[in-house]
């Protein structure tokens, strides 16, 4: 049943950029990013009311831990922008060509308070099947 | 074409720069709190780009209708990622959650694409069994160095 869930999850990503990428197409990049927040933004106050969840305003939070909302807005733009062109699978592809990338450059440095993991050489391997992968769906 | 190409890696890189902030923020107050702070921001800058774009100009409620209800519903998917993601993340090794992750988002892409865009090309099944190999030897890679310490 986990398993099930874990793919059921990616499934939803790669809906959620369909859905996203058409309204996009539709209305234009800035607008349907707002009704894209303005929905999630119900959603997530629907769930806060059902778990009886309070939300407050804590200080001593440093400003910087509130950005992923606005970095998510970049993930949106960027994904309706390539939808268009290059369709969900190559788009997909290539954001987890990326996620691998940036991962390997955050545990390697131990950026943002991660702790360091060293490169291994062995993660060419894994690199040069995901170009090669992504290479291979986009020109055949 | 290569300037797409850099703009969906960069996607990638910002959904883990985000994940990492996003996990930091949610050990302080709390998963559903910190998503709930995301959207919130979010909007908030979102409605700058837009007031900056000179989009509203073109939004006609006439084009709104239009387009089919399901393509709304972005928003609500993107919540459901979150909250099942956060339900399932202690049952499940992160090695196994992220690889069925990409196994679902590779092959549902690749359903989508045959009906969005009628392609139903070969190229992409194998090419992405071959992402899917150079992602898992990666995962396996980490999942050792991390055992080891």
């Amino acid at each position: 049943m986990n398993n099930i869930t874990s793919t059921f999850i990616g499934a939803l990503i790669a809906i959620m950029i369909l859905f996203n990428g058409t309204l996009s197409n539709a209305l234009g990049n800035y607008t349907s990013s707002v009704i894209i927040h303005i929905v999630g933004l119900f959603c997530m106050i629907f769930i806060l009311l059902i778990s009886k969840s309070t939300v407050k305003l804590e200080k001593g939070i440093p400003l910087y831990l509130y950005s992923a909302g606005v970095i998510g807005v970049f993930t949106v733009l960027f994904n309706n922008l390539t939808f268009y062109k290059l369709g969900v699978s190559i788009t997909l592809a290539l954001g987890l060509l990326g996620q691998s990338l940036c991962s390997i450059v955050v545990d390697h440095f131990g950026l943002l308070g991660m702790k360091v993991v060293r490169f291994e050489n062995k993660k060419y391997i894994g690199l040069f099947f995901i170009i090669f992968g992504i290479i291979i769906m986009t020109f055949f | 074409m290569l300037l797409y190409v850099m703009i969906a890696i960069l996607s990638g890189v910002s959904i883990v720069i985000a994940r990492i902030i996003n996990y930091n923020l949610a050990k302080r107050i709390g998963i559903i709190q910190g998503t709930f702070y995301n959207y919130v921001f979010g909007l908030f800058v979102s409605f700058i780009f837009l007031v900056l774009s000179y989009e509203l100009h073109h939004i006609s409620t006439e084009t709104m209708k239009s387009i089919p209800l399901w393509a709304y519903l972005g928003g609500l998917t993107g919540v459901l990622v979150v909250v099942l993601s956060s339900y399932i993340t202690p049952k499940i090794s992160a090695f196994y959650l992220t690889l069925l992750m990409f196994i679902g988002q590779l092959f549902v892409g690749i359903i989508i694409d045959y009906y969005t865009l009628n392609i139903l090309s070969i190229g992409k099944v194998i090419g992405g069994f071959l992402v899917l190999i150079g992602l898992s030897y990666n995962l396996l890679i980490d999942l050792k160095s991390i055992k080891l310490r």
